[in-house]
């Protein structure tokens, strides 16, 4: 009784997060899953691309009742979404457990490959070749050793009784470039994260000439407008514009060069890039003391005057002082609308106007009050003496601060190389058995190539010369595709 | 300079008619021939029997060596117009829909002689040189303002890494076009009774060949299309629609990659994933027609 109890037991139950965990890990390592997440990933990016195209208003036009669902569609930002976010976590997870997963099997086959075969799995190759030979078990195999290894073949032999088995391949390396391909696409991923995290962009980075100005955003970086250079068409178009600038880190001149339209500068992470340029006022303020509170160039339109478009402006905030200055230039254009330059300012001159730095105009509103410098001539306002040292310009630059670059160079090099091992380098293999025969021994080869046209070519290939060194024609057993292979070709001929 | 670019357009013609007669000799052997035979057979009554059986075999192998032949001129004219126009504009053809156009009809010829020579396949043409041809045709059909050379705009006054990664664009294309052209093959031979195709499981690899061409040389094509971004942009991916499109087609190649290591997916459903591909292959091209963005130029 006892005993029949016994046995109406489970033999062994697994605990539920075991079988839980390994079919999670099961459905990660599954190629199918795989194709199915790239696939889903492919659909995605689709509906994306098309987004940003006239294709789904073109439905919308075509089938009315789908207006309502093509508008969704424009307003749904799927790179953005949570969803893509997700597909792409998935795939990632699914690259490194895949990964983990396959390096046991493919490091076996690299480094302690199975060399021993049946004659059953010879028999049922869909290719093989059996060459009858005088000479004797050992010496067959040394001429097909020596042979296979010209080929640059590896060979490896194992005798079992009085046979010889054999494994040879070639090429077996190739094996690892999956994993630079997927460790790539895994550091782009992490670039493009890297980069949003900790990278910036800034799009008007101004500097005078003859002005530093700091990068910020904790980088220590600044830079150094030494020279500004523009060139014109003689109808008025601008043809370069050139940036001589220093690059400073935690103050120490590091780089210096050139930036011009399409020819950034780059100094580690950060690029400088040349966007636009404008005319600037070299100012000298001192204060009641004939103190020093300001010596640089102020940039003149990035503002305008309020009342007229056409009159550059622009401000120096003096925070020692409370005070903000603001400054306008001449009429940049003065047959446009000639009414609205009230100011008549001349060429050397610039107007000045005084407010609290927290902004709120007072009695000293642009244009009203407020002073006209003189190029060169110190004006008194209240206890400042400004002085408007001469026109020079400004140019504005684009930062780009991207740390996320050498990860993307690293992924970038191991896809391709990855590619490269995987495509041009294919793991080809040979299996064969070496057995004593009437008069001497019988070898009998095949090639793992199922399927695969070249993994046959180049066994036929090898079959040619082994013709010769071995000395006998080999019973070649044909695959149905016989007569795209010239070898077969000539030995039916 | 504008007797170079003349030159050019002439040589894109004469590659045009090449190439069009050569899809066509393809054609005629690749389909085939029907062969009806007739046999007359006495019976024991004394009377005869005539008996008709039909053979379906090989076109006239004359035609392929036409096709061939052809194929070898249009791939040369079209070489020739792709450098003539080089050494009229001083830079590499890429900036517009003709010469891109041109490059691609040019790339692909070549590449189709290339196959064909490795695998003895002249079969192939009937698809490749036929997408050539075709090519040719929309080239006429484009604005005879882009057949002149003229100032590249700001934004394609770069340097090397460019051309490069439209060269690459270009070629990639080029590859994907033979890899469709061997999985139509694939799915006709295994079809349908065509014993004068080659075999499917050649088929196969010269659609998987391809593939490792051009897979490759697509992802040269994001790469460096990132650095110049970045060079340009300051920014290595936007999310452009032209962008997405290639990663699009990218996607699509790698599913056909990882489609072929399963069993019971290489070959069928391997060669419908080609399809789909150059289906895929044939938005990312024609993209500049109907997305906005960065990639707006290129006359169109």
């Amino acid at each position: 009784m006892a005993d029949v109890t016994a046995r109406s037991q489970p033999k062994h139950s697994r605990p539920m997060l075991e079988v839980l965990v390994d079919r999670i890990w099961r459905f990660f390592c599954s190629v199918r899953a795989a194709i199915a997440e790239i696939a889903f990933l492919t659909l995605l990016v689709l509906i994306g691309t098309l987004r940003g195209s006239s294709v789904p208003r073109a439905i919308a036009d075509l089938i009315p009742p789908l207006e309502g669902f093509v508008d969704r569609w424009y307003a749904w930002d799927v790179f953005r979404s949570s969803l893509f976010a997700g597909i792409l976590t998935l795939l990632t997870v699914a690259i490194i457990v895949c990964t983990i997963n396959r390096i046991p099997g493919i490091w076996a086959t690299i480094t302690h490959p199975k060399i021993t075969t049946t004659p059953g799995f010879l028999a049922g190759a869909e290719t093989s070749a059996t060459f009858t030979s005088a000479s004797s078990v050992d010496d067959l195999m040394a001429t097909t050793s020596a042979l296979l290894r010209t080929q640059r073949y590896r060979v490896l032999t194992e005798k079992v009784g009085d046979r010889t088995h054999f494994y040879a391949d070639k090429n077996r390396l190739s094996k690892l470039g999956t994993f630079p391909f997927h460790l790539g696409l895994i550091l782009l991923l992490v670039g493009g994260i890297v980069t949003s995290v900790y990278g910036f962009r800034e799009t008007e980075f101004i500097i005078p000439e003859g002005s530093r100005r700091n990068v910020g955003h904790g980088t220590g970086l600044s830079v150094e407008l030494n020279r500004f250079q523009d060139s014109w068409t003689e109808v008025g178009i601008p043809m370069e514009y050139r940036s001589e600038i220093t690059v400073y880190e935690d103050g120490q001149a590091v780089k210096s060069g050139d930036v011009t339209v399409n020819h950034p500068m780059s100094y580690r992470n950060a690029t400088f890039y040349q966007s636009s340029f404008g005319n600037a006022a070299q100012m000298t303020i001192t204060d009641g003391d004939g103190n020093i509170v300001y010596r640089d160039a102020a940039e003149l339109g990035i503002f305008t005057m309020r009342g007229n478009p056409d009159a550059p402006a622009g401000l120096i905030r003096l925070p020692s002082e409370g005070l903000q200055l603001t400054l306008v230039a001449p009429d940049s254009n003065p047959t446009n609308r000639p009414e609205l330059d009230a100011m008549a300012l001349e060429s050397g001159q610039l107007w000045m106007g005084v407010q609290p730095i927290d902004g709120s105009a007072t009695g000293n509103d642009i244009g009203q009050g407020g002073v006209v410098l003189t190029q060169g001539k110190p004006a008194k306002i209240g206890d400042l003496s400004v002085t408007f040292d001469r026109e020079t310009r400004f140019t504005v630059l684009q930062v780009g601060y991207n740390p996320g670059i050498p990860i993307f160079i690293i992924a970038s090099v191991a896809l391709l190389s990855g590619l490269a091992f995987t495509f041009y380098f294919p793991h080809r293999r040979v299996r064969g058995i070496i057995s004593p025969g009437v008069d001497g021994a019988v070898l009998t080869m095949a090639p793992l190539a199922k399927r695969d046209w070249s993994g046959k070519r180049d066994f036929f290939k090898f079959l040619e010369k082994a013709d010769d060194v071995i000395g006998v024609k080999p019973d070649v057993k044909h695959p149905a595709n016989a007569g795209d292979y010239e070898y077969l070709r000539r030995q039916n001929a | 300079m504008d007797s170079l670019v003349r030159l050019s357009f002439y040589c894109f013609a004469a590659s045009s008619f090449s190439l069009i007669a050569a899809a066509v000799m393809y054609i005629v052997f690749a389909v085939g021939r029907v062969r009806v035979l007739k046999q007359t057979m006495a019976t024991s009554t004394g009377h005869s029997v005539d008996s008709n059986s039909v053979h379906h075999e090989a076109g006239p192998i004359g035609f392929a060596r036409w096709g061939t032949m052809l194929t070898v001129f249009g791939a040369l004219f079209s070489t020739l117009a792709v450098v003539l126009r080089w050494g009229a504009a001083g830079h590499f053809p890429l900036t517009n829909m003709y010469e891109f156009s041109l490059v691609f009809v040019s790339f692909l010829s070549i590449l189709h002689l290339v196959f064909e020579r490795m695998y003895k396949v002249r079969q192939l043409g009937a698809i490749t040189t036929s997408v050539a041809a075709a090519m040719t045709l929309y080239i006429w059909s484009l604005d005879p303002a882009m057949r002149e050379v003229n100032p590249l705009i700001p934004a394609l006054q770069s340097n090397l890494i460019l051309t490069f990664h439209v060269g690459a664009a270009v070629l990639s294309y080029a590859t994907f076009t033979v890899a469709f052209g061997a999985a139509t093959l694939f799915l006709i031979a295994t079809r349908w009774s065509t014993p004068w195709l080659p075999s499917p499981e050649m088929l196969d690899d010269i659609a998987f060949r391809a593939i490792t061409i051009g897979f490759p040389l697509f992802t040269i094509n994001l790469i460096l299309g990132s650095v110049w971004a970045h060079e340009a942009w300051g920014v290595y991916w936007q999310w452009d629609p032209k962008e997405t499109s290639a990663l699009f087609t990218w996607l699509v190649y790698g599913v056909y990659l990882h489609t072929r290591s399963l069993r019971g997916w290489r070959g069928t459903r391997s060669a419908y994933v080609l399809l789909f591909g150059f289906a895929a292959t044939i938005f990312t091209y024609y993209g500049n027609y109907f997305f906005g963005g960065l990639h707006a130029y290129g006359g169109v």
